[in-house]
């Protein structure tokens, strides 16, 4: 339970952010500062902003719990499944996508492709991230009941409120600034936790001797790449082609969220700078998240669930009277409130620009536009709000995200990759191996029982519908009509380069 | 029918591959893609630097990032 100081820590934490939000509101005067904050923002601010973003209290809650369970094979999200692909964003994708001046990622769709693929790949982002919402409000209220025994819904209200109220008026600024905050709160109060563990455990001699003298079982648990045959679901072929080739890449490329601020950056330098610098931000990401699970092993070894391992960790290790517990639930909260956040301006933007403007009213103010992505706001907010509770049904909540993702990732980073490395590919090769990756993505998951053999084989299916989408889209593609060159100017990876050098 | 697509589906066909060769398979694609990184044109990379500095160069960022991640996967 919280004390005094540490209630005061709490209050001026979530005060303060707010306070910082209301403050961008006076900057907001278009559409375009509402999505992009006026393409005004550094590489140091995104590179921060996406990190916390993608980076939430669920990731305390279940990575820990996945390490808990499995050991440091988990850390390969955020190594191997965020460095190259974020590599391969920052020189070849985010480049293109701000000289075009997008909005969104479904808008370089549209382009590149047509108005079908733009929807269909919109649409299905804005489903992803309105139940995303729900999972992460869900996941934060199992912490906060956890921690201090508050009611589920008490917790997500009170959560929404202080979001909404600073992401309704600040917009994308509003965000990408308070995760600034955020990202620093959270990194210290993570850290103070890992020191208190280690310093509980032995060091990290200590930490290693602890759980590797519990049994051959947990032999393996410092491995990062474990065997093809793993029981675990992070096989190293999983690992290599479902998570470095497909899922990671179809995150930090094909994720709106984590695109949208590099939209934003005052230029392309920074636009590219804010990747690299995220990626290494990233890299720090594990020591926070997966090795309270690890300490959790050595101190507390028979946790039924693993989920309870960090929640677990607060209460026992942090003393309680100097607010350090306090720190804590303010990093949980920011990593929350950072994800939360993003994602309700993404799915604002998504829906403003890929379906309002384009199919219910054309010509609009640009007023009008503004006052549509705030009230998407609010409806998402609502709408997450109310949806929280079908998380429950899944057993660990990180997979359960990873499920969810895996479904679309494949397909859609199939169409982007073919779209921007290869000229030929049509607009009916991408709408059809988009919507071919998608069914094959279902049908995998439909029939996973019968046709894969590990718990939970959401890196699998990922590589096999991201093969189909690709393979679909270049079938397709070779049979029908190509786009004019010109038309692909700006599109397609150093195409009018070539065409110049040619001349 | 349904033994081969399980094979196919579920790697199997990687399972005689030991994990110490799978980590070198890992610290390849490290390599390769910081000599990739090399190959990228300067012009490319200075885009939108008003005045170029060494500290401003991106490829240098990149591959500071590559090799933190590969010693981690190096020693794990």
């Amino acid at each position: 339970m919280l004390s005094g100081v540490d209630y005061l820590v709490v209050i001026v934490y979530l005060i303060g952010i707010m306070l910082l939000g209301l403050y961008f509101r006076k900057f907001i005067h278009s559409s375009k500062d509402y999505f992009l904050a006026g393409r005004a923002l550094p590489f140091w601010a995104i590179g921060m902003s996406i990190v916390v973003s993608d980076i939430g209290a669920q990731d305390f809650v279940g990575v820990s719990g996945q390490a808990y369970r499995y050991g440091i094979a988990v850390g390969n999200f955020d190594w191997i499944g965020s460095v190259p692909a974020m590599l391969l964003a920052a020189f070849i994708f985010i480049p293109y996508f701000w000289k075009a001046g997008l909005y969104t990622i479904p808008e370089y769709l549209g382009r590149r492709y047509n108005d079908y693929v733009r929807t269909l790949a919109s649409v299905t982002w804005i489903i992803f991230f309105a139940f995303n919402l729900g999972i992460i409000f869900w996941a934060s209220a199992k912490l906060l009941n956890t921690l201090m025994g508050w009611p589920y819904w008490q917790s997500i209200i009170i959560t929404a409120v202080v979001v909404g109220v600073y992401t309704f008026c600040g917009g994308l600024t509003a965000v990408v600034l308070t995760d600034v905050i955020q990202m620093v709160i959270m990194f210290v109060g993570g850290a103070v936790i890992v020191v208190l563990g280690l310093y509980r455990v032995g060091g990290w001699d200590g930490l290693v001797d602890k759980i590797t003298a519990q049994g051959i079982s947990f032999s393996d648990y410092f491995e990062l790449i474990q065997p093809a045959n793993t029981k675990t679901p992070f096989p190293w072929t999983g690992i290599l082609f479902g998570l470095t080739f497909v899922m990671a890449n179809a995150y930090m490329i094909g994720n709106q969220a984590i695109v949208q601020r590099c939209l934003a950056a005052k230029s392309e330098w920074h636009a590219k700078a804010s990747m690299l610098w995220g990626a290494f931000l990233k890299m720090f990401i594990p020591v926070l998240v997966l090795f309270p699970g690890l300490i959790a092993i050595a101190l507390y070894p028979d946790l039924k669930d693993g989920d309870n391992a960090f929640p677990l960790l607060v209460k026992e290790l942090l003393p309680p009277g100097w607010g350090l517990v306090g720190l804590m639930f303010a990093a949980l909260l920011a990593g929350l409130m950072s994800s939360i956040d993003s994602m309700l301006n993404s799915t604002a933007t998504l829906w403003t620009k890929d379906i309002y403007e384009k199919y219910i009213r054309k010509d609009a103010s640009d007023r009008h536009y503004l006052i549509v992505g705030r009230l998407a706001t609010i409806v998402l907010l609502i709408f997450g709000v109310i949806t929280s509770p079908i998380s429950q049904y899944f057993e660990g909540i990180y997979i359960a995200i990873q499920t969810f993702l895996s479904f679309f990732q494949g397909p859609v980073f199939s169409v982007l990759m073919l779209g921007i490395f290869w000229r030929r590919t049509t607009q009916w090769g991408g709408l059809f191996g988009l919507l071919g990756g998608i069914t094959v993505s279902a049908l995998l998951y439909a029939f996973k029982g019968y046709l894969f053999e590990i718990e939970d084989p959401f890196l699998y299916v990922s590589w096999w519908s991201f093969l189909a989408g690709l393979i679909i889209a270049t079938v397709v593609s070779l049979f029908t009509q190509p786009h004019p060159e010109e038309r692909l100017y700006g599109l397609v990876y150093r195409l009018a380069e070539r065409k110049q050098n040619l001349a | 029918m349904l033994k081969a697509i399980r094979y196919i589906l579920n790697f199997e066909w990687l399972a005689g591959v030991s994990t110490g060769a799978a980590k070198n398979v890992f610290l390849v694609l490290f390599v390769l893609i910081g000599i990739l990184v090399l190959l990228i044109p300067n012009d490319y990379i200075f885009q939108g630097v008003k005045k170029r500095k060494w500290w401003l160069n991106l490829k240098l960022w990149a591959l500071g990032d590559l090799a933190f991640i590969f010693i981690t996967y190096y020693i794990f």
